[in-house]
């Protein structure tokens, strides 16, 4: 199993892959962020899905150092007692907060993604999906 | 803590060329395993010395990990410029397995004191005791790390595998002449170069 096998949709936000352009997986502050996550169940190899975690975090990027964050954070583990199941999909759905906002600055990025880890027997799989939060333009090059 | 799982668009980023997220280039003939020998035959002592930018912090993120897999523990400890005292108290460590590796980055910071004190400690625990420097000190000699253009520009392609190469070699020589042979402050300069000619490919004519 590998991140392939794990797709993440937002809904009514397309392209549901690759890089954003335009306003593709574009919020702004205040708006819900919802959408599901399927798993295919026929990359477990038969092996059992202990646990399933999903985040939207934003993290920075860049030169010097970086921060993350976690806005918001579920889990269903079977040593918890929830069932999982991989043949269905998942729903989440957030209020996406007011900062902070996507940036691409030269030195310092701002990045917003809905994070799924799944684990598998001993191994963790991630996939990520990135979206936009607000607007900011990026900024103009001095010209040196 | 950074997901490290997302691409970056930058190959020179922070979480890119952090100690530990490349992996270190050996000369030919050397491993991570050969320095544990080595480690092993000069009786768990050893200094790690090399230049400023030259790859000791990143040759550490590959060698703890070495000794945990070969059944020792390590107890890290980095020290900054200026840091002339341990940042933890020694007897506050607690009962030390006898195969326990303490691991000091910028030992030279420390004073005599704290020398000696980390000296003695480690000889009555019989704990090893590995140390990175920028000019030899008084320990086995475990590895030099140098810099050359030659290593700069391995680590170039390293690092700009599966990214498109807006970085030639005019540039990676030109950047480590400006850094003067410092890896770090080279792979900083690159971060710009490369940001700047990937914007302008990407904004619109």
């Amino acid at each position: 199993m590998n991140a392939s096998d794990i797709v993440i949709q937002l809904d009514g936000k397309e392209p549901a892959e690759g890089p954003i352009v335009g306003r593709s997986r574009s919020y702004e502050p205040g708006e819900i962020l919802s959408g599901q996550y399927t798993i295919d169940a026929t990359s477990l190899g038969g092996k059992e899905l202990s646990a399933v975690e999903v985040s939207v975090l934003w993290y920075s990027e860049g030169k010097g150092d970086e921060d993350l964050d976690v806005h918001e954070f579920w889990r269903k583990s079977t040593d918890d007692g929830d069932f999982i199941d991989p043949m269905r999909p998942e729903r989440f759905s957030t209020t996406l907060p007011r900062s902070p906002l996507s940036y691409d600055g030269l030195i310092v990025k701002i990045r917003w993604c809905v994070r799924v880890r799944a684990f598998v027997g001993r191994r963790e799989i991630v996939a990520e999906l990135g979206f936009q939060l607000g607007n900011v333009p990026p900024p103009e090059e001095v010209e040196q | 803590m950074t997901p490290d799982t997302a691409p970056s668009e930058n190959p020179f980023s922070t979480r890119r060329i952090r100690p530990g997220a490349v992996t270190f280039l050996f000369p030919e003939g050397q491993s991570c395993r050969g320095l544990i020998e080595r480690l092993r035959r000069n009786g768990w002592q050893g200094e790690i010395v090399g230049p400023h930018g030259s790859g000791k912090s990143s040759l550490l993120a590959c060698f703890v990990p070495e000794l945990h897999r070969a059944g020792h523990e390590t107890v890290r400890v980095e020290l900054h410029d200026g840091q002339r005292r341990l940042p933890l108290k020694l007897r506050k460590l607690g009962r030390l397995s006898p195969s326990t590796v303490m691991v000091v980055d910028g030992y030279e910071q420390l004073g005599p004191w704290g020398r000696f004190r980390l000296k003695f400690f480690c000889r009555r625990r019989r704990l090893g005791l590995v140390i990175t420097s920028h000019v030899p000190i008084d320990f086995p000699k475990l590895f030099d790390t140098v810099s050359n253009a030659e290593t700069a520009q391995l680590l170039v392609d390293r690092l700009l595998e599966g990214y498109e190469r807006l970085i030639d070699e005019r540039d990676v020589l030109q950047a480590y002449a400006r850094q003067e042979g410092n890896l770090r402050e080279m792979l900083f300069d690159l971060y710009d170069v490369y940001e700047s000619r990937r914007r302008r490919q990407s904004s619109p004519a």
